[in-house]
């Protein structure tokens, strides 16, 4: 089960106009734990107005860096980076879970690969940790990064990147894609789109030379990219990918107020699954909001029916109902209306709950 | 490169997700389902071919029959962690089912799960003996095979990886089926035994692909979670069956 342990805040540097790069230290007994693989990221989690939000950010710094460090960009309305860019501070304290995710590759350092990278704005940060950590890991091989910006000034480590081009002379190479500012070179000038990756690998990258790629950013550029490396030969285990979603969920919408647990024979329940909903009548004793979706022949996910797995999560909208078992769900997600449908017995007459949200 | 896009969409389109945090609420749900099937499989399998290991008529085939056993409950805890970054309480869940638990040889379960655990049908049978342990090793992993071609490209990528690692072994599983096999067909005792095996498994495990015009599978697809039709699958299963056991002329 995820657990969250205290960080301190040890530096908070600003990157650009709307981004700051935050150094993290864990307790000495936590240190085992906070050591991370090139690519991982850490969820945070702060309290907003009585309600939680958690959000990932990628760690920016390489594993022989010594450090923690995140890359935080701040999204029009979004509670959480707005709050990281304004108000965090050094001597603060943060609670993260350790690091998580695979985006990487074991590092060989006898290995002589070609890597590229293609990252967009804010999805430099675990790119950046990938570069620093196999240039330094693996002495023979060479990093490509092609970086999508909409101008100079938006770029994050811009300075941080040139250093390390200095650092590994002919071992790394960057190229910037800037969306609204002309460059000497037409390519360079733009959004990546299939034909300025088409010519990327006809002028500047050579795609049978590549061994793995890294991809970092928004839904249309993954897209658009992992197509064009298939289309150039890549096979699908030399793809890594690390999705920035673009519709991160907002703040968690507090639940309905319940009311008060009424006697009664039924419940009306009202189910959704895969957009459609039911009505039906359900024994207020005996019987799950599962087993009765179910009867009602709706395809409802589940698996273990024990309160193990959480496959047949879903959302309680309206009413209230009680879970006898709950061993997956945790707190923040109880709060936010989340049970277990497989143990969810119905509390009042009317029930309605969502598998879609 | 900052415009936004319905995940929906990009699913559609071939995307691939990368973490708990942006998946929605009924990929969740279906990624979730096909992971628990997966994993109370292995673990089904790993459980009736611990029993076979005594069943083996020597020291390599009980060493074969001992690495199936190990590896496949291997698989069952990398893909058990992957259900853990989504909230699963792993350690409970290892120990929910009783994982050896049989039905008797000659019910008929169709593609009907049962209750409890999520393993395939086929799972549910019990093995006989050397020979049908072998047939059913044979069966099953050529169409695991045929599955593991459609798991590996999978929307969601850390999933996706674990499946590319554990593709190879299980298609070993399968080689080592087969060489059982070869060996067993050299007598016409064993040929008439594996006969009868092949007609107890072939359609038990024919079951563990579906039915054809699945509304389960058109979920699943539009999620970039399937893109093989189920009838499409167990027709390759069939036609490489055939050719396999042609090669042996059974």
């Amino acid at each position: 089960m995820a657990r969250f342990l205290p960080l301190k805040v040890t530096d908070v540097r600003r990157e650009t106009r709307d981004a700051v790069v935050v150094t993290l230290a864990p307790r000495d007994e936590d240190r085992a734990l906070f050591d991370f693989t090139q690519g991982q990221y850490l969820t945070f989690r702060r309290d907003f107005d009585g309600e939680e939000l958690r959000r990932s950010y990628s760690i920016c710094a390489g594993v022989d860096d010594g450090c923690l460090q995140v890359g935080i960009k701040r999204v029009d309305g979004g509670a959480f980076s707005t709050w990281a860019n304004e108000n965090l501070a050094p001597g603060d304290e943060i609670e993260a879970m350790p690091p998580m995710g695979k985006f990487s590759l074991p590092l060989d350092p006898d290995a002589a690969r070609h890597y590229v990278g293609f990252a967009a704005g804010s999805g430099i940060t675990p790119v950046l940790s990938i570069v620093k950590t196999v240039l330094r890991r693996e002495p023979r091989s060479r990093f490509t990064l092609v970086y999508a910006n909409r101008q100079i000034s938006s770029i994050m480590f811009r300075e941080e990147l040139e250093d390390l081009k200095n650092l590994y002379l002919g071992r790394f190479s960057v190229l910037h894609v800037l969306e609204s500012e002309a460059q000497e070179i037409d390519l360079f000038t733009g959004r990546i789109d299939a034909d300025k990756m088409t010519q990327l690998f006809q002028r500047w990258i050579d795609p049978t030379s590549v061994d793995a790629a890294f991809i970092c950013g928004p839904e249309p550029m993954m897209l658009t990219v992992a197509q064009s490396l298939r289309d150039h030969g890549l096979r699908d285990d030399q793809i890594r990918f690390e999705l920035f979603a673009s519709s991160q969920p907002g703040r968690a919408k507090a639940r309905p107020v319940s009311k008060a647990t009424e006697a009664g024979e039924g419940t009306q329940a009202t189910v959704t699954l895969d957009g459609a909903t039911r009505s039906f009548t359900m024994p207020r004793e005996g019987q799950t909001i599962l087993d009765a979706a179910i009867a009602s022949n709706m395809d409802a996910p589940y698996s273990c029916k024990a309160g193990v797995c959480s496959t047949c999560r879903c959302k309680v909208l309206e009413g209230e109902v009680e879970m006898a078992v709950n061993h997956a769900l945790e707190d923040y997600e109880v709060r936010a209306g989340y049970v277990l449908s497989c143990q969810s017995y119905p509390l009042t007459d009317r029930v309605v709950v969502t598998y879609d949200e | 490169m900052s415009d936004t896009m319905n995940i929906e969409d990009y699913l559609a389109q071939g995307g691939v997700l990368t973490a708990p945090g942006n998946v929605p609420a009924r990929y969740r749900g279906e990624l979730m389902r096909l992971m628990s099937s997966f994993v109370d499989s292995e673990l089904a399998a790993s459980a009736g071919f611990a029993s076979s290991i005594n069943f083996a008529p020597g020291i390599r085939e009980r060493i074969a029959a001992s690495r199936i056993t190990l590896e496949k409950a291997d698989h069952a805890e990398r893909v058990l962690a992957v259900m853990g970054d989504f909230g699963t309480d792993t350690g409970r869940y290892q120990t929910q089912h009783d994982w050896a638990a049989r039905v008797d040889r000659d019910t008929d379960l169709g593609a009907t799960r049962r209750e409890g655990d999520m393993r395939l049908s086929v799972f549910h049978y019990p093995i006989n003996g050397w020979t049908d342990a072998v047939v059913m090793n044979v069966l099953q992993g050529l169409a695991t095979g045929v599955q593991m071609q459609e798991l590996t490209r999978i929307s969601y990528a850390p999933l996706a990886e674990v499946f590319r690692e554990i593709a190879p072994r299980e298609a070993r599983h399968a080689e080592l089926g087969l060489k059982g096999l070869t060996r067993i067909v050299e007598s016409d005792a064993g040929r008439a035994q594996a006969q009868t095996s092949i007609a107890y498994w072939r359609p038990r495990v024919a079951a563990g692909f579906g039915v054809a015009n699945s509304a389960r599978y058109q979920t699943q697809a539009r999620l970039g979670i399937r893109r093989t039709p189920n009838e499409t699958l167990l027709a390759r299963w069939e036609q490489l069956t055939n050719e396999h056991l042609a090669a042996l002329g059974l």
